[in-house]
């Protein structure tokens, strides 16, 4: 359970200390002091918050704080220890939800709650302050949110073979509406039918990092309620965080024994990830010829089932044309971590640097990347330079649509 | 800072230097944690060999200021643990590769590269290191240096020494030493590059390498074979090497080892044989055609139950990266587990493997058996159920009775982890006193006031210390 610290103590016995962690942690590998990365993470954590024999000081609390929930370290932990979720645990044991000073904690609340910073966008020197970026850290938003383009239900083109709700994310809504657009005319060109179920919050990752179980839980049931009503088999999201979120996190803040267990755990089976989804079902209109190298992040949460991750890249291989130049190190995290890089700023700097590296490399003018916090932070570090964009969206340009970016132009 | 802290911080700047207790409590032990911890008094990043020299005549000139040297963190003998507290050396920000010279084949890089980058970096130019101890995602070439560290490749290609040319040194006193040279062939004076290799940080501090390379084989092929029982598996083992044949690797996992590489391994492979051997064959394609269809024939000569040849890449690679995870695999399975390292000539692994499971059944302790097989180097795990006094008490039995058993066969107590605290009571049963002693002057020579990681290799008293 995320807001019992005490319930990991056997995960955290689960540590061999063999220092795999040391081959990913984005953390550890930006300054290399052992201090940071999972296995003596783990163990200030057990000495200072479950065993107390030291007490909790400000290094301490850096420690607990400097970490991006990346979970790197797990995908290459031998015995799986769930690291994001003690760090999110200790968070909610020190702070209870208030790690934040209270105008941020009201202005993520707000975003969460609202599914983005639609009313916000007006305050966007403000929003930027208030976190302490520069509004160039930011991606200019656009006018018009996702939810004011699509509400409800859209039929196919011709017969529809399938019926999928779609889990608009906050961050496609309000910053990358043309990541949803992509998804909708992809879909529907491909005879599923899409639901855009309504009232839908934040999924409640940013909570989570938050050590904020009780929001968290708040905006999940929310969710769960809603999505639970929707009469198709499978619900999709276009961001790899949500869909960890809702198929994996979901289950730890409502645990099995809780009266919305049932309904938590029949939403969470239905949860897809797109590409993976259109991998799963196939493509039924053939994409045209693009000649577009690219090459693919893969985000640090794609990992919530085994498909996830190669998903981008099979799917974007039926385009004709399209040719996958790898990086070297295709899956090394990116710095962003959500809005890590906010307060975090040197550190997620010196952790992007590599990639921005990595990425130049490959001679390519194109990144494809599911997770729009890597893609606002990638495109920042780029300055410009070359084009982040969702997987689905090259999908959609293969079928000769627009993007929406290119339509206000 | 604290005193201490604060003269190292003057000397080579203070953001090379830790003394917070969390940084303390991080830098306690390698991945033999759960045995022994030793609290150091302070952390020291070095970035240059010049860094180290200042740490290292500071400490010499310091009444009882020991400094221990460490890479990944990740051994497996404790060489790394502080546990005499004082400086502990962190190299790992020493991590540039100086040079990979085509022409020569050679490579010079500093202690703190981490081995997996090394491997990337001269396979990029279609050449090959081949140690591969399988921490290599997260160990250092200074650290494998340091403890003769090995691997799968060990079978065909050796183990870490056998590719060191030379390196750079900072001795006790601050003195920066080259020994070695760059020519493949050197012989000049005693040979001190390998009395530094495996010295465990016991003489001086490893600050640069240079190392012998290979052409990168053009192709390799995998075989996984299961047999019926752990004779059986040994005895195939040994017809394979005696009809002349040395694959780039081969394994020996028991199934026990195979049921825990199951949880990642994808698809699971069938766990009915009592025994299983991964094998790897490298070198041009007509050569591993000729010897894969030569060991499939051995294999059913050996009534084996089953012999599959992996032509599917990803595949193979799962089994690897799953062989590579064993250990910390075991380590979760288990309260504790100690893992032995002891190496037999390798026509005796079936005798060997016999003894261990005499001993499990006598002492009523569970120990796995897996490793490399194709060079006599097992490494039998011993489970500890729980921590009280009684298990550790069997176990501290078994690890005797299983060290006693591979050198009654004329075997080693250490093929590849080194001594480091947790073997130290079993060095003079292998070497003798007379030779242990002659260790201890060379280590007198070295380091007359005693700094270099003390407390390693051999148990402190006795005649010369």
């Amino acid at each position: 359970m995320l807001n019992d610290l005490a319930s990991y103590s056997d995960l955290m016995e689960k540590c061999s200390h063999c220092a795999f962690c040391e081959a990913t942690c984005p953390v550890y590998l930006a300054d290399l002091l052992e201090t940071q990365v999972a296995r003596s993470r783990m163990l200030i954590v057990k000495e200072t918050l479950l065993e107390k024999n030291l007490p909790f000081s400000k290094r301490a609390e850096e420690v607990i704080n400097r970490c991006l929930l990346c979970s790197s370290c797990q995908q290459t932990c031998p015995v799986n220890v769930p690291v994001d979720e003690i760090v999110m645990a200790a968070r909610y044991q020190v702070y209870k939800g208030k790690r934040l000073n209270l105008p941020k904690r009201m202005l993520l609340k707000q975003v969460m709650e609202k599914r983005g910073i639609k009313g916000l966008l007006k305050k966007a020197d403000l929003l930027a302050k208030s976190v302490g970026i520069s509004p160039k850290e930011i991606p200019p938003l656009p006018k018009k949110s996702f939810e004011d383009l699509y509400q409800g239900t859209y039929e196919p083109e011709g017969k529809a073979r399938d019926h999928v709700g779609y889990f608009v994310g906050c961050a496609t809504n309000t910053l990358y509406p043309d990541t949803g657009d992509a998804v909708m005319k992809v879909l529907q060109v491909n005879g599923i039918k899409v639901t855009i179920p309504d009232k839908i919050v934040c999924c409640g990752i940013p909570a989570l990092a938050e050590g904020d179980i009780e929001t968290a839980r708040e905006l999940m049931e929310k969710n769960v309620n809603m999505l639970a009503e929707l009469d198709v088999n499978s619900i999709i999201t276009d961001c790899t965080s949500c869909g960890l979120t809702l198929k994996k996190k979901l289950l730890q803040v409502i645990p099995e024994d809780d009266p919305l267990s049932e309904k938590a755990r029949a939403v969470a089976s239905k949860i897809v990830e797109v590409t993976d989804y259109l991998n799963q079902t196939g493509l039924t209109r053939t994409p045209n010829e693009v000649d577009q190298p690219y090459t693919y992040h893969v985000p640090c949460h794609g990992n919530w089932t085994e498909t996830v991750n190669d998903a981008p890249r099979s799917l974007l291989s039926e385009i004709p044309g399209t040719t996958l130049k790898e990086m070297e190190e295709p899956e090394k995290c990116c710095g962003a971590g959500g809005i890590f890089f906010m307060d975090n700023k040197k550190l997620s700097q010196a952790i992007r640097a590599p990639k921005i590296k990595d990425i130049k490399e490959t001679g390519t003018n194109m990144v494809i990347t599911q997770c729009p916090s890597c893609r606002s932070y990638l495109n920042s570090g780029l300055d410009g330079e070359k084009q982040v964009m969702h997987p689905i969206a090259l999908l959609a340009r293969a079928y000769g649509f627009k993007s929406l970016n290119e339509e206000s132009e | 800072m604290k005193g201490l802290a604060k003269d190292l911080g003057q000397l080579i700047g203070s953001h090379s230097v830790k003394d917070d207790v969390e940084d303390l409590l991080a830098y306690e032990a390698d991945a033999t944690h759960y045995f022994a911890r030793g609290k150091p008094d302070a952390i020291v990043l070095p970035i240059t060999a010049e860094d180290v020299s200042k740490v290292l005549r500071y400490a010499s000139n310091t009444a009882n200021l020991p400094v221990t040297p460490r890479g990944a963190g990740s051994g497996l003998s404790g060489g790394s643990t502080p546990i005499k507290g004082g400086i502990v050396l962190d190299m790992k920000r020493m991590n540039h590769i100086l040079e990979i010279n085509q022409g020569n084949l050679t490579a010079r890089a500093e202690a703190g590269v981490v081995l997996a980058n090394f491997h990337r970096a001269v396979e990029k130019l279609k050449l090959f290191y081949p140690p591969d101890p399988q921490s290599m995602t997260v160990c250092t070439l200074g650290g494998n240096v340091a403890t003769r560290a090995g691997g799968p490749h060990g079978v065909k290609y050796g183990t870490t020494p056998t590719y060191v040319l030379g390196l750079q040194v900072v001795l006790p006193d601050g003195s920066i030493i080259k020994t070695g040279s760059t020519c493949v062939k050197h012989s000049v004076g005693y040979d001190l590059t390998h009395l530094m290799t495996g010295s465990e940080g016991t003489l001086g501090v490893i600050t640069q390498t240079t190392l012998r390379l290979l052409p990168l084989p053009p192709m390799d092929k995998t075989i996984i074979v299961s047999c019926k029982s752990a004779e059986s598996a040994a005895e195939t083992v040994s017809a394979i090497i005696a009809a002349g044949m040395i694959p780039a690797m081969l394994e020996y996992l028991s199934q026990g080892a195979v049921c825990l590489m199951n949880d990642i391994l994808n698809p699971p492979l069938e766990t009915g044989g009592e025994a299983y051997l991964f094998i790897k064959l490298d070198g041009q394609e007509k050569q591993i055609m000729d010897e894969s269809r030569q060991i499939e024939s051995i294999c059913h000569e050996m009534k084996v139950q089953e012999v599959r040849v992996i032509e599917d890449e990803k595949e193979a690679q799962s089994y690897w990266k799953a062989r590579s995870s064993l250990y910390p695999l075991i380590m979760s399975e288990a309260h504790k587990v100690i893992t032995e390292d002891v190496t037999v000539p390798r026509d005796r692994i079936p005798t060997y493997l016999r003894a261990l499971s005499e001993i499990s059944a006598r002492l009523g302790v569970s120990i796995g058996a897996g490793g490399h097989a194709g060079d006599g180097n097992i490494h039998p795990s011993i489970m500890m159920r729980d921590d009280s006094p009684e298990q550790m008490k069997i176990s501290q039995a078994a690890v005797r009775e299983v060290v006693k058993a591979g050198l009654d066969l004329g075997g080693s107590i250490s093929g590849e982890h080194g001594i480091g605290w947790h073997k130290a009571e079993f060095i003079v049963d292998e070497l003798g006193q007379r030779q242990v002693n002659l260790m201890k002057s060379i280590k007198k020579a070295f380091d007359p006031t005693g700094i270099m990681n003390p407390g390693k290799i051999w148990v402190e008293g006795g005649s010369s210390c």
